[in-house]
């Protein structure tokens, strides 16, 4: 829980962003505005009066909804039952499912939805469970809608069609609350803006009076403001590498403007840390650009060809993907959330087996991979999931470096633990990497999510892999540790690995990929060197637009 | 061969009772997400009060009783799940436990190896003209939990897929988070899932020493309660299916029964101990033929825990 | 508070607590007087009369109550590291009681029906007893591997599988003793050979045989294999985060089904050392429930190879004092009564630790949110 001295005021008919990095306390708010958590001091007025909110119970009662960032829908059952549960229409005491049916379908219709109230909720599409967190909050009588991180699984055109919902809810004279990070669409949709920063409410702004760099500024706080304005590159929690990672960020930017002389789009393609960072690092960027703008020549170590393999939900989610990594160089994956990425890493680890296709790794063949031979040919791993698939928490840190390799010297000593050389290296590795605090003996779980992932990226690059994977690295971290984690993937380049770098931030893959290439339903729908990197096309490619020209 | 057929009828319904109200019970829990194995010690603990209160008290009452302490014994399980979130398989088969060494420790002190003294059963009741009838007359005869244990699997089958209540249970076992933010609360639901199973079990327990007994004897239940579970799981965690499934291994109790005593040669071919062992591996097989993953409740056995306090 | 006391204090208490609760029980039915000396009682019968020991009495009055403890002590360590090996991989082996019952009849039978100089014949029936022990919780192991049913509940039904199976038809029918003539009334398998009996350890004046050091030795073994061999380290990744480690290229399946296997074979040793070392035979039926007291030893000892030891000594002694309290009309399960309330105070740890934490302000690192 983090939140501290944090003010809010909500204007009725408006539509209030609620901007923050990661960790600020967006959430953690909202849940407080909802009856889910109760501040441990503090007030809160309801037009003018002060209200306690002891449970949702009390928030739905006075009006207020909330359509949270993991759905809290019941998968079992039908859209009109999750609608309903908690005021069920009745008749003689039993349930009246067709009645709920139609009141259903009446309030899906009112608001303009397309629902069927009969389906069961885990045969919908991910656009459509959002619509029915909606229409359930609707259905309560909500007057404030708050909506936390809703288009983070959207794709665009669904984030469109949210807006446009969104817009007509305050056209009707109700309130929405809209949780977010990405400031241009924010930007684009809201009425006033709300910035937070490590659990305060440091700025309200109107939307129209502000720009997507000056809420950054606001949101990564006053040093990097002090950078932005002055252009001495200070952050406290940006070091060295932070500068290294911003002229990479800006590398794009300057194409694209190039190219497509749209220079208007140019800040706002830009979140928060990494408009923090390009500014911070503005001056030596020219000398060091080269580096990223360079075609890799070293031999392949993936060559895929075909690559076919099923979802978690057995549908066919790689449909024949095609792609090569050569040694030095970092391959982008840039798409949608949803279209095959996170398959395709878990087929290049061994975690997923292959339908069809195939092609070499690392000199072997890719069909009938498993995790352990990946990691024998040299396959490096951060996986999206930390906690699920990159440490065993309970565990101690020394443990968790020693993971995947807790076979091999100095880790292991025959069948035997080796517990002297696993400390010593841990501890060389906690040192090297910064990792905080630099205890080889503790809980991982003790450490902050940002250390928890220096921790795996001390770990993989430790093994010193010829193929690195690596899935949304520095999502959740703070400025100071994505620009560790930048650093060191570059590192890992220059040592000679081949990088692919799946990420939904496009920025990242901008910022540090040689090629690109671009799924879309499992299909590569683009591939781009860097030299023809354009953001506008890449987009279009995300959303299933085949090339023009071949 | 109508008579053979008649007797075993009755003696399945005359046994079943008890297996289905566990079930019942067991199932109700369950499908709220607390995990159920403490039903044995629930039975018991149900059974040996009902036996104590018969002594004092008519029957009838004394069954109230039974109930009474199998939800006590519900209490103890919710309060350490629900309340304190511990492991449900844990904290039932501790109480299991107790209940075991606590039965005999008590019934030693208090009546000696024997078992409670005889107490009055519950009255059997002839319905009029059905007697007579070929094979329906098998209905007739049996005490009150028989007749209850026939209604009462469709009574829960309305309330868990037709009220308001039954969707709320649902939803608790399957994604407490998503009932939580709907104002309504999860420990409430869970506990009063928990503790009508622990009626449900109790009943059980106390139609064994007042229907089927007519005392509390040493290892009563003697493993029903882990039938109980192998009838939920085999009719996968519905009213109905656990009925069927109930009835299905009475009636194969009766058979075995019958046949030791009427064709002892038979069960050389088929030792008893098959017979026995059958709702168990069929119950295995079932699971090993579906994979289990399909019909229990999602939440099963997850403490509820609200992100932050 | 330090880890360490966090891990064993709320044991600790749970079984002081329970002895309170029943004693108190005793207390409440009897009069406290007899409550009292029903407890010393329990512990003479369960360490030696020490002080008629000292007042000049024969040995034996020391020897056998520690004899009669260190069996049940053994007996109770083998079911207890049984699940306790099986928790490591994070499976609930509710089951070590039918594995114990197949590792009881397959030692019976290797004791009775081969010949063997004693050197190799202990070994062989012992061996024996392990894997029909690995072989039937290995059917819980593929149903939970291989169809993803749960083994809480495959277990269970394993459990009266074997019950049914064992005592209900081989015992008493095909592998029943062939009565020589004198008695027709013997139950269970035949007497096991001479060579096939656990030595004992202090003559006879004590029941106390090879099985307590070996159970000794396999907690000593389960430890150092969890915590100083990679295999160990595997398995416990395997129970604490199965995604990771199959990402770390750990064979999950493998180990988890290993993990299982050797706690099939850790309680079917406990039914190897029960027939070789006291009851000579498959007896009728298996008596104590000695399988599903490991639930208890495990979880008392926080699911620690050597705590599973130690409660386990602990719960053999009471329960070899049990016996005697049948002096003063307690009977004999008593101890099993403490040993069930200990579990179920062990199963609100959470409830203790929130009591000491209130008690003492415990500096322990906040566990962030991701």
């Amino acid at each position: 829980m983090s939140l501290e001295d944090a003010s809010l005021d909500i204007v009725p008919g408006e539509l209030l962003a609620v901007v923050g990095e990661n960790g600020a306390g967006k959430s953690s708010l909202m849940n407080v505005l909802y009856g889910l958590y109760h501040p441990d001091a503090g007030t809160f007025l309801m037009d003018g009066k002060p209200v306690r909110l002891r449970s949702p119970r009390d928030a739905i009662a006075r009006g207020i909804g909330m359509v949270h960032q993991h759905f809290m829908l019941v998968p079992t059952l039908t859209v009109a039952e999750n609608v309903v549960l908690g005021r069920e229409p009745t008749r003689r005491g039993l349930l009246d499912l067709d009645r709920a049916c139609d009141e259903v379908a009446t309030t899906a219709k009112r608001f303009g939805f397309q629902l069927d109230p009969r389906a069961r909720v885990d045969t919908l599409t991910v656009g459509s469970q959002q619509k029915v967190e909606i229409v359930k909050a609707l259905h309560r009588g909500a007057q404030v809608l708050i909506l936390d991180e809703p288009t983070a699984v959207l794709t665009p055109q669904e984030s469109d069609e949210l807006a446009q919902v969104m817009r007509g809810l305050v056209a009707q004279g109700r309130t929405v609350v809209l949780i977010s990070h990405k400031l241009k669409e924010v930007l684009g949709v809201a009425d006033r803006v709300a910035v937070m920063r490590r659990g305060r409410t440091v700025a309200e702004v109107r939307a129209a009076e502000t720009t997507v760099s000056a809420l950054a500024s606001l949101m990564v706080g006053e040093g990097s403001r002090g950078a932005a304005l002055t252009g001495v590159p200070a952050p406290p929690g940006a070091v060295v590498s932070d500068a290294r990672d911003a002229q990479a960020g800006l590398a794009p930017l300057d194409a694209q403007d190039a190219r497509g002389g749209t220079a208007a789009s140019a800040p706002g393609v830009f979140d928060a840390r990494r408009e923090a960072a390009a500014t911070a690092a503005s001056g030596p960027l020219d000398a060091k650009s080269e580096g990223a703008g360079t075609v890799a020549s070293g031999p392949p170590v993936l060559d895929a060809k075909d690559l076919r393999a099923k979802g978690d939900n057995s549908r066919p989610a790689l449909q024949g993907v095609s792609l090569t990594v050569r040694a030095g160089e970092i391959v982008g994956i840039a798409g949608v959330d949803g279209n095959g990425q996170r398959e395709l890493a878990e087929v290049l680890t061994g975690l997923r087996a292959l339908e069809g296709g195939g092609g070499t790794l690392l000199g072997g063949p890719l069909a009938g991979l498993t995790p352990a031979l990946a990691k024998a040919r040299g396959v490096g791993h951060v996986p999206e999931d930390r906690l699920a698939r990159a440490v065993v928490k309970a565990m101690t840190v020394e443990e968790n470096v020693a993971l995947g390799r807790h076979r091999q010297p100095p880790f292991a000593r025959g069948p035997w633990v080796d517990f002297k050389g696993r400390r010593e290296r841990a501890t060389r590795l906690l040192a090297t990497y910064d990792v905080r605090p630099p205890d080889p003996t503790v809980a991982l779980q003790a450490l902050s999510g940002g250390n928890q992932q220096k921790v795996v990226v001390a770990r993989e690059l430790d093994a010193d892999p010829k193929l690195l994977v690596v899935v949304q690295p520095t999502r959740g971290l703070d400025i100071g540790a994505v620009a560790q984690v930048h650093a060191r993937l570059r590192e890992a380049k220059a040592r000679g690995a081949g990088v692919v770098m799946v990420s939904l931030d496009l920025e990242e893959v901008l910022a540090l990929s040689d090629r690109v290439y671009v799924l879309y339903e499992g299909r590569v729908t683009g591939h781009f060197p860097r030299k023809d990197l354009d953001e506008r096309e890449l987009g279009r490619r995300m959303l299933g637009a085949e090339s023009d020209h071949g | 061969m109508l008579e053979v057929l008649h007797s075993l009828l009755f003696s399945t319904l005359d046994a079943a009772p008890a297996l289905v109200f566990a079930a019942l019970g067991a199932m109700l829990s369950e499908r709220a997400g607390v995990v159920s194995v403490g039903v044995e010690g629930m039975m018991r603990t149900g059974a040996f009060c009902a036996a104590v209160a018969a002594l004092a008290m008519p029957t009838p009452v004394a069954v109230l009783v039974g109930m009474g302490a199998g939800a006590a014994i519900a209490a103890v399980h919710g309060f350490l799940s629900i309340r304190w979130r511990s492991d449900q398989v844990v904290s039932g088969m501790a109480l299991n436990l107790v209940a075991m060494a606590g039965g005999t420790f008590l019934l030693e002190s208090l009546f000696g190896p024997n078992g409670t003294p005889a107490i009055t059963q519950l009255p059997r009741w002839n319905v009029p003209g059905l007697s007579a009838v070929p094979l329906l007359g098998a209905l007739s005869g049996h005490a009150a939990p028989t007749y209850l244990a026939l209604t009462l699997p469709f009574l829960f089958h309305l309330l868990l897929s037709r009220t308001p209540l039954g969707l709320r249970l649902r939803a608790v076992g399957d994604k407490p988070h998503a009932v939580a933010t709907l104002g309504l609360s999860v420990s409430a639901l869970r506990w009063g899932a928990v503790l009508g199973g622990g009626l449900m079990a109790g009943l059980g327990g106390a139609v064994l020493s007042t229907a089927v007994l007519d005392r509390f004897e040493q290892h009563t239940p003697a493993g029903l309660g882990f039938m109980a579970l192998a009838a939920m799981v085999f009719g996968r965690w519905t009213p109905l299916g656990a009925f069927a499934a109930a009835l299905f291994f009475a009636f194969g109790n009766a058979l075995r029964i019958g046949l030791a005593s009427s064709a002892p040669w038979l069960l050389d071919l088929v030792p008893q101990g098959f017979l026995l062992a059958l709702p168990y591996l069929l119950t295995l097989l079932v699971l090993a033929l579906q994979g289990q993953r399909g019909h229990a409740p999602a939440a099963l056995g997850t403490p509820y825990e609200q992100e932050s306090r | 508070m330090g880890e360490r006391t966090r891990q064993v204090l709320p044991s600790v208490l749970s079984v002081l607590l329970a002895l309170a609760v029943c004693w108190l029980t005793i207390a409440l039915t009897r009069d406290a007087d007899t409550a009292t000396r029903a407890y010393l009682q329990m512990l003479w019968g369960g360490v030696g009369n020490w002080p008629a020991f000292l007042d000049g009495g024969s040995a034996t009055a020391v020897l056998r109550p520690l004899g009669e403890a260190a069996m049940k002590a053994a007996l109770l360590t083998l079911t207890g590291l049984s699940v306790a090996v099986a928790f490591k991989v994070g499976l609930f082996n509710i089951g070590a009681q039918g594995q114990m019952i197949w590792g009881a009849l397959a030692a019976a039978l290797v004791g009775a029906h081969v010949s063997l100089p004693g050197v190799l014949h202990v070994p062989l029936a012992l061996l024996a007893a392990a894997l029909a022990g690995a072989a039937w919780s290995s059917i819980a192991g593929v149903l939970k591997l291989k169809r993803g049913v749960h083994e809480v509940i495959s277990t269970i039904m394993l459990n009266w599988v074997a019950v049914s199976l064992v005592d209900n038809w081989l015992v008493i029918g095909p592998l029943r003793a062939v009565a020589e003539g004198h008695q027709s009334s013997i139950t269970g398998t035949a007497e096991i050979l001479a060579t096939a009996q656990l030595p004992r350890l202090l003559g006879d004046s004590s029941r106390l045989n090879l099985g307590f050091p070996l159970a000794l030795v396999a907690a000593l073994g389960v430890w150092v294999w969890l915590g100083r061999t990679s295999a160990g380290y595997e398995t416990r990744a395997v129970g604490l985060t199965p995604e990771a480690a199959r990402a770390a290229g750990i064979p999950t399946l493998q180990r988890a089904g290993g993990a299982m296997a050797l706690a099939g074979a850790l309680a079917g040793l406990a039914g190897a050392v029960l027939v070789l070392g006291t009851e000579g035979r498959y007896p009728g039926s298996l008596g104590a429930p000695y399988g599903f007291d490991g639930i208890a030893i495990a979880l008392i000892g926080n699911n620690h190879p050597l705590g599973a030891a130690v409660s386990a000594a602990v719960f053999g002694i009471l329960r070899a004092g049990g016996t005697r309290m049948q002096l003063l009309g307690v009977h004999k399960s008593f101890p099993e009564l403490i040993q069930g309330f200990a579990l179920l105070f062990v199963a609100g740890r959470m409830v203790w630790l929130a009591v000491l934490r209130r008690r003492r302000e415990q500096p322990a690192a906040e566990v962030p949110r991701a």
